[in-house]
């Protein structure tokens, strides 16, 4: 059994504050239109990806290796955010 | 100097005007096999192919005493819900990072905190597109004689890639770039 490695409680209200801030800013800069003109799994996905940032989980949702979904991150004007 | 790539890095960087540049600036650059099998957008494959035809990228050899760091990492890290979801080429290419003493260019939020925090892999260099445009003026391999101008690189790069840097990043990148400008 691997011990598992915690971040500090610092860290970890550091990251959700930059969490919250990226989310606003995808929010923001996002085409709803484009979003909602989707089928439903990849709008799920795109839905995802501006909740959480996280490429890896939204671009399985939509059934795509990280670089297809990419291409529609930029179509939809969703920022990557770092 | 040494760099690896991961998969969010590539797939920005390869759109952006100035991307031969990273050639200069890195001797070698190392790839995983799953990494690249991430990559399937013809811009993406078209400058990884020239990367690795001309000898620039190569694919790294992964072992048997990796696979078990892999293991044991993963199991330390992954159910941590405040790290964005790592993937296994993500942590692949951390563990390739540390073994290459090697800078790992990633725009993976989740791996960037593994380094905040993980006593194994703190002290490991991880630059996004920022620090790695950054670096290219401190080595003089793109040119910049005030903020302005580096502050035009950045905004060139997201405009090429639809890419924002936090402000707080940006402003500490500008505060290093504004002191080097004195040098």
């Amino acid at each position: 059994m691997v011990e598992k490695i915690k971040p500090s409680r610092e860290l970890i209200e550091r990251w959700e504050k930059e969490d919250e801030e990226a989310r606003r800013i995808r929010r923001e800069k996002a085409d709803w239109r484009f979003i909602e003109e989707q089928e439903p799994l990849i709008k799920l996905a795109l839905i995802v990806y501006i909740e959480t940032g996280d490429i890896y989980r939204a671009s399985r949702i939509a059934g795509l290796t990280i670089d297809e979904f990419n291409e529609i991150r930029l179509k939809a004007k969703i920022p990557h955010i770092t | 100097m040494i760099g690896v790539l991961d998969a969010c890095f590539i797939i920005d960087w390869c759109k952006y005007r100035h991307r031969e540049l990273l050639e200069q600036l890195f001797a070698t650059l190392f790839i995983h096999e799953e990494t690249l099998a991430q990559l399937k957008s013809e811009t993406t494959i078209t400058y990884v192919s020239r990367l690795l035809s001309e000898g620039k990228l190569r694919l790294y050899p992964w072992s048997q005493i990796e696979e078990d760091e892999y293991l044991r990492l993963r199991g330390e890290i992954i159910h941590d819900p405040r790290i964005p979801s790592l993937e296994r080429p993500d942590i692949l290419c951390l563990i390739m990072a540390k073994n290459l003493n090697a800078i790992l260019l990633s725009e993976n939020t989740g791996i960037h905190r593994v380094t905040e925090f993980h006593p194994r892999y703190r002290g490991l260099i991880v630059w996004t597109a920022l620090e790695t445009i950054e670096n290219m003026i401190y080595k003089n391999i793109l040119n910049v004689s005030s903020e302005d101008e580096f502050l035009k690189l950045v905004k060139e790069y997201e405009e090429d890639t639809g890419h924002i840097f936090k402000r707080s990043r940006l402003e500490k990148s500008l505060r290093r770039i504004k002191s080097w400008l004195k040098r």
